[in-house]
């Protein structure tokens, strides 16, 4: 077992690591730099709730290789805002009711994120916003007060939105 | 009963914990690990039904990094489980299922335990399996659990050989009711085994002090039976395990029965050290708590204007290899065949029958859906038969207020009607169009809102935020934020000001667990009889002090209000009048029903409590050339008896109905030769945001007696109506009725075309 | 199950690290399909050789013949492309439905051929327009059809050293359309039950001059249902000519029965979706002239 250095910049912030080459961008988020807030579920890329955004585009980090995100942005859910501080998108899925267990929520405010940045010269439809999230399952909502808030964001803030606060 | 003013309950608030959900700083089971913890892994069976000849764990122990391995002879010899204690936490001789936990590994990472595992010797001898619950009832089938006798049970639970229980409910005669009928109908139903689906795996981390008391960190939602099953398991008193719940990332019934509680309890023993244990995906698949598959037969006859004379059925629940919820689950999907209907004559049976399976749990509404397809779908075929609208004749039959349900017991509060009509009238019934291939379906139900028992501390604190201390677990529905808006509501405090405590079994009150859509009911209900407790402290405190008379006094926005005097609640609770702070206890358990015992044979739970009605009905598309199924809207009318919070009212029915229609349509675990063929989320089927239609949700508010402000358990009906609703609009728009779950558009296309399935 | 990674700057050293390492090493583009084959231990190899690195191949061209698409294009790149809306529409409602959009910002294209899925979404509308993949090795280049790079499940003609470059096809021409249809079990995160390409191209009498059919998850292989198409040339666009086609088209298909959908359903699906595809195009090819 080789470890290499790597330094990634996660929220903004640079860290400085030694990890072995197989290890995902997921593992090292959450075991190696302590930002647990993107989920461990299936680990196949079958169900987002391990999304982050990398160069600010929604991937899955369960089988993203660490090493293959040297010199990339990353951002996780905790570069989004934080519970005094909320992204409005963030506080769009607390008002509107699109919390339940909360386990796939920060896959799915970052899927509709990078959605909403890649579209941001206009509004995107309901049914585009429905499409959008299909990558990232939802077992307790049924998805409709997901595409409410977002949707609601989107109406509320045409403009390409950044990180709440200087990571 | 309703509140006053509702000012916060009633109300749609966000939730307390959803600002530290969206912004990834909450901590759920999955996410927690103790400092130095080690890793296990659980070595499971191959093989569906074998003798375990030999098991060696000397080459796993030699690797590197390897703290312990644990097999049968390493634990207590003893037997747990729910209605019948027939498991163990290895097998021990036999193995009787893909996936039966065999051994078990604690080491420095995952990789090594991993690795681990496959060092671990395993000797098995096949013996022939069992698969199919029809052949494990036929006389002279191979006994899967030849030591049955031995096992001790529930003392309702009637077993028999392969039999893991039987349930009964009768009256009248249903043979001459028969004899009499204008017409019988008699159909045959199936349906799959469906994965609860939560999207955290189950976790649990455990560790021992050095006085014996073991701690364990455990997702689940019964905390209190993980401490019982615990006790049994490792022969401990249960004052000796502690059980503290962090974050659960959904539950469903498929976290209620231990998951790998024991397995990290008796490593962290074996080994000296912390031990953490999370399921994987595959493992979810395959030896997690599934919905049990169900063969349904029921006979019906009828009058010649479709009024029900008397019910046949019997319920075959395929247990899987240990009993598991099997026993329980099949007794209630009795009430779910009986229905909310009139029915004069009825012979009901339910079977739970073992096979060489994943033994099965009790996923949302547990054996509910299964019922209500059968019994919903040849409601509809009846009514096509006798020329009756289907609408018009559940209104011909359903029960009204006052009549008796399927053990005798009196029903209340009543209102399948409203809830068929507003439905009906939502999804536009009397406009139906015959447009080739598209229709529209209806299906109606009730469900139980679990008793049990439950119990909350409150405590005032000095800036006016009030503790709620309870051993209700929150899975995600909100009912712990609904009980605090019942709290807030009786102490004239804001939501914003409860502050709820973690569940921890060693300081919180019992709780018989967040089940059976029973936690904002049963939880709300003991934070009003604990508001009323502190007001009651409260007034007193300031009748001393002020000397006015309690009586006249009230809580008005965070103050007591004696005359023309307001004196803010934190002013009182920071003068410390009393030793301790302001602490203030209260109980719930809700009485049992009276009930006809002779109509009710070895049932666990034959009346329901405070029972609530809905219906559903939908609008679809069924494309004629690939059997695609589309639905254009989806309406709920469902009786909740007070919306506490309406929006995550809406959410139980939003996500209720999408778990439906994933069981209606694309979900199933599909085993052969006794092993899955899809153990992942490529080939499990969940809904995606494409698969949903919108959902409208009617509130109907028909207050019962006994939940808090007139509510009734809202969490599991609706998953129960969906594979109705849906078989019934399919018939509308194709004329075809598939009879078994899920209705695929494979199923869909070659019935169509008269061709059997593969 | 580590791996040593390796990652070079240029194409020449890629395919040196790639003759040098031999069966041992992998590459990897977006590792959408690579590493989860990794975690299931369907592979293991000693050495990965990243690809990311490599310049210019990430970008679809126009040339003088067509379009030349990088082998490190993304899927969601693909599913945006503003050439790709109009005529040659197939490409981006095939990429479009490749997983969700997180799998489409990582997963590419040459990625996709590689991995040889009999069920790839992309490669179906690839090889209804006869597609030409090139391929670099140490010693130089070659060009493959896609039809014939395209060996079985899992299998292709490239050599454990070439790596896949660019696949390129030729411009439509005028009065053309494509469409792609597919069949699953739900409707997103998806693998293939059935899919199905069409391109089609009508004279100035309104005849079919030239069609490309391909079917995807019903072969070891995407193919092309070549009897299909030759009974569709010379004719007028219709109903019936269009039936007959996905007839044919199902009989020249070889699905397998597995958890997803059965022999028979797939021939139906089959006999269902290429004249709905054949249509699509006709409908498309009318508008445009509008």
């Amino acid at each position: 077992m080789t470890h290499i250095p790597l330094t990634l910049t996660v929220n903004g912030r640079p860290y400085d690591l030694l990890i072995e080459p197989h290890w995902t961008l997921l593992h090292v988020l959450r075991a190696e730099i302590g930002l647990p807030g993107s989920k461990a579920n299936c680990l196949e890329a079958e169900c987002g709730a391990c999304t982050v955004l990398l160069d600010g585009k929604a991937v899955n980090s369960c089988i993203l290789l660490a090493a293959l995100c040297r010199g990339r942005s990353i951002i996780t859910i905790e570069g989004l805002g934080d519970p005094e501080h909320l992204h409005p998108l963030q506080a769009a899925f607390v008002k509107h009711g699109a919390v339940q267990c909360g386990y796939c929520i920060p896959g799915m405010i970052l899927t509709a994120k990078s959605f909403l940045d890649e579209h941001s010269e206009r509004t995107p439809s309901r049914e585009e916003i429905r499409e959008a999230i299909s990558g990232t399952l939802c077992r307790c909502t049924g998805y409709q007060k997901i595409i409410d808030a977002i949707v609601a964001f989107a109406a509320a803030h045409p403009e390409e939105q950044g990180p709440a606060h200087a990571p | 009963m309703r509140p006053n003013q509702n000012v916060v309950a009633g109300q749609r608030l966000p939730r307390l914990d959803g600002a530290v959900k969206a912004t990834g700083r909450f901590v759920y089971g999955a996410d927690f690990a103790l400092p130095g913890t080690l890793y296990g892994k659980v070595l499971r069976s191959t093989l569906p039904h074998a003798r375990l000849k030999r098991i060696c764990a000397s080459r796993a122990l030699a690797l590197p990094g390897v703290r312990a391995v644990i097999a049968s002879a390493d634990v207590p010899a003893a037997r747990y489980g729910n209605a019948i204690k027939d498991q163990t936490v290895f097998a021990t001789d036999i193995v009787r299922f893909i996936g039966h936990p065999l051994a078990a590994v604690a080491a420095d990472t995952l990789e090594i335990a991993e690795h681990a595992l496959a060092a671990i010797e395993v000797e098995l001898e096949p013996l022939p399996p069992l698969y199919d619950p029809e052949a494990a009832l036929a006389p002279g089938a191979l006994l899967l659990h030849p030591g049955w006798q031995s096992y001790t049970a529930l003392p309702v639970i009637a077993r028999d050989g392969n039999v893991a229980g039987r349930s009964r409910m009768r009256h009248g005669d249903v043979d001459a009711a028969f004899a009499e009928a204008y017409r019988v109908y008699e159909h045959r139903f199936t349906t799959a085994l469906q994965h609860a689906g939560y999207t955290e795996p189950r976790a649990a981390s455990a560790t021992w002090d050095s006085t014996g008391v073991l701690t364990v960190w455990s997702n689940g939602q019964l905390p209190f039976e993980v401490q019982a099953t615990l006790s049994d398991i490792l022969q401990l008193q249960p004052s000796r395990i502690r059980v503290v719940v962090p974050g659960v990332g959904g539950g469903f019934g498929g976290k209620l029965r231990i998951g790998v509680e024991h397995f990290a309890a008796l490593l962290a023993r074996a080994s000296g050290r912390p031990v953490k244990m999370v399921t994987t995906s595959e493992e979810e698949l395959t030896a997690a708590h599934p919905r049990q598959a169900a063969i349904i037969t029921l006979k019906t006859g009828v009058t010649r204007d479709g009024r029900i004379l008397a019910r046949e059925g019997r319920v075959i629940v395929d247990c899987g290899a240990y009993s598991g919820s099997g026993p329980g689950v099949g007794a209630v999907a009795l009430q779910c065949l009986y229905g909310p209907y009139r029915t004069p004559h009825y012979r009901l049976e339910s079977l739970a029958v073992y096979t060489n399976k994943v033994p099965a749990g009790s996923f949302r509404a547990p054996s509910g859906p299964m019922a209500n397809f059968a019994v919903e779908s040849q409601m509809d075929m009846i009514a096509r038969d006798l020329g009756i609208d289907p609408l018009e004749i559940r209104l011909r039959n359903v029960v009204q207020e006052g009549d008796l349900g399927p053990a005798g017991e009196v029903l209340r509060d009543v209102s399948i009607e409203e809830c068929l009509r507003r439905a009906a009238d939502a999804i536009g019934w009397h406009d139906r169009m015959t447009t080739p291939g598209r229709g529209k379906g209806l299906a109606c139900s009730w469900w139980m809102t679990t008793g049990g028992s439950s119990g909350v501390f409150i405590k005032l604190n000095p800036d006016g935020s009030v503790g709620l201390t309870s051993g209700a677990v929150e899975l995600g529905t909100g009912a712990l934020t609904g009980a605090a808006q019942v709290l807030a509501e009786e102490l004239a405090i804001d939501l914003e000001d409860v502050r709820i405590a973690m569940v921890d079994t060693q300081h919180v009150p019992y709780d018989y667990g967040a089940q059976g859509s029973r936690t904002a009911f049963s939880v709300g209900n003991a934070c009003r009889a604990a508001a009323a407790n502190l007001r009651a402290q409260l007034f007193a405190l300031v009748a001393a002090r002020y000397g006015l008379p309690a009586e006249d006094m009230r809580l008005h926005q965070k103050c007591v209000v004696a005359g023309d005097k307001r004196i803010p609640l934190s002013e009182i609770a920071s003068q410390q009048y009393t030793g301790g702070g302001l602490i203030a206890h209260g109980t719930t358990l809700n009485p049992p029903s009276a009930y006809d015992a002779g109509r009710v044979e070895n049932h666990p739970l034959p009346v329901w409590n405070t029972p609530s009605f809905h219906a559903h009905a939908a609008d679809l598309s069924v494309d004629g050339e690939t059997g695609e199924v589309t639905i254009h809207r989806y309406v709920v009318a469902q009786d909740v008896g007070y919306a506490i919070n309406p929006t995550y009212v809406e959410g139980q029915i939003e996500g209720g109905v999408s778990q439906g229609l994933g069981q209606a349509l694309s979900e199933e675990i599909v085993y052969q030769d006794g092993r899955v063929l899809n153990a992942n989320l490529t080939d499990y089927k969940m809904p995606t945001s494409l698969d949903m239609p919108p959902v409208e949700s009617i509130l109907v508010e028909h207050a019962s007696a006994a939940g808090p402000y007139g509510a009734k358990g809202v969490g599991e009906p609706p998953c129960i109506e969906p594979p109705a609703t849906v078989a019934n609009a399919i018939a509308a728009a194709t004329g075809l009725w598939v009879q078994s779950l899920p209705i695929t558009a494979e199923k869909i296309l070659l019935g169509l075309r008269g061709e059997s399935a593969a | 199950m580590s791996f040593s990674l390796h990652r070079p700057s240029s194409m020449a050293e890629a395919v040196a690290l790639a003759r040098q390492f031999g069966e041992s090493a992998r590459f990897i583009a977006g590792g959408t399909d690579l590493i989860i084959q990794i975690n299931r231990k369907q592979q293991s190899p000693a050495h990965l050789i990243d690809l990311n690195g490599l310049p210019g191949l990430a970008e679809i061209e126009e040339t003088p013949h067509g379009f030349r698409i990088g082998a490190l294009t993304t899927h969601k790149t693909i599913e945006r492309h503003p050439p790709f809306q109009g005529p040659l529409r197939a490409l981006a409602e095939a990429a479009r439905v490749v997983g969700g959009h997180q799998v489409r910002n990582m997963g590419t294209v040459g990625g996709n051929i590689a991995n040889a899925s009999p069920a790839a979404d992309v490669v179906v509308p690839l090889l209804a327009l006869d597609a030409e993949v090139s391929l670099v090795d140490p010693d130089g280049a070659r060009v493959l059809k896609l039809a014939d790079l395209l060996l079985g499940p899992g299998h292709t003609a490239r050599h454990t050293h070439e790596v896949i470059d660019g696949i390129a096809f030729a411009r439509l021409p005028a009065h053309s359309a494509t469409a792609f249809l597919k069949a699953g079990r739900r409707k997103a995160m998806e693998i293939a039950v059935v899919c199905v390409a069409a391109r089609l191209t009508l004279d100035a009498r309104g005849l079919c001059a030239e069609v490309g059919l391909a079917l995807g998850a019903v072969n070891a292989m995407a193919m092309r249902a070549t009897e299909a198409e030759r009974v569709i040339l010379g004719r007028l666009p219709g109903v019936e000519l269009f039936r007959e086609a996905g007839r044919l088209a199902a009989q020249a298909s070889r699905p397998i029965s597995d958890v997803r959908a059965s022999v028979r359903y797939r021939h139906l699906l089959v006999q269902a979706l290429v004249p709905r595809a054949l249509q699509l195009c006709v409908d498309r090819i009318g508008e445009a002239r509008t």
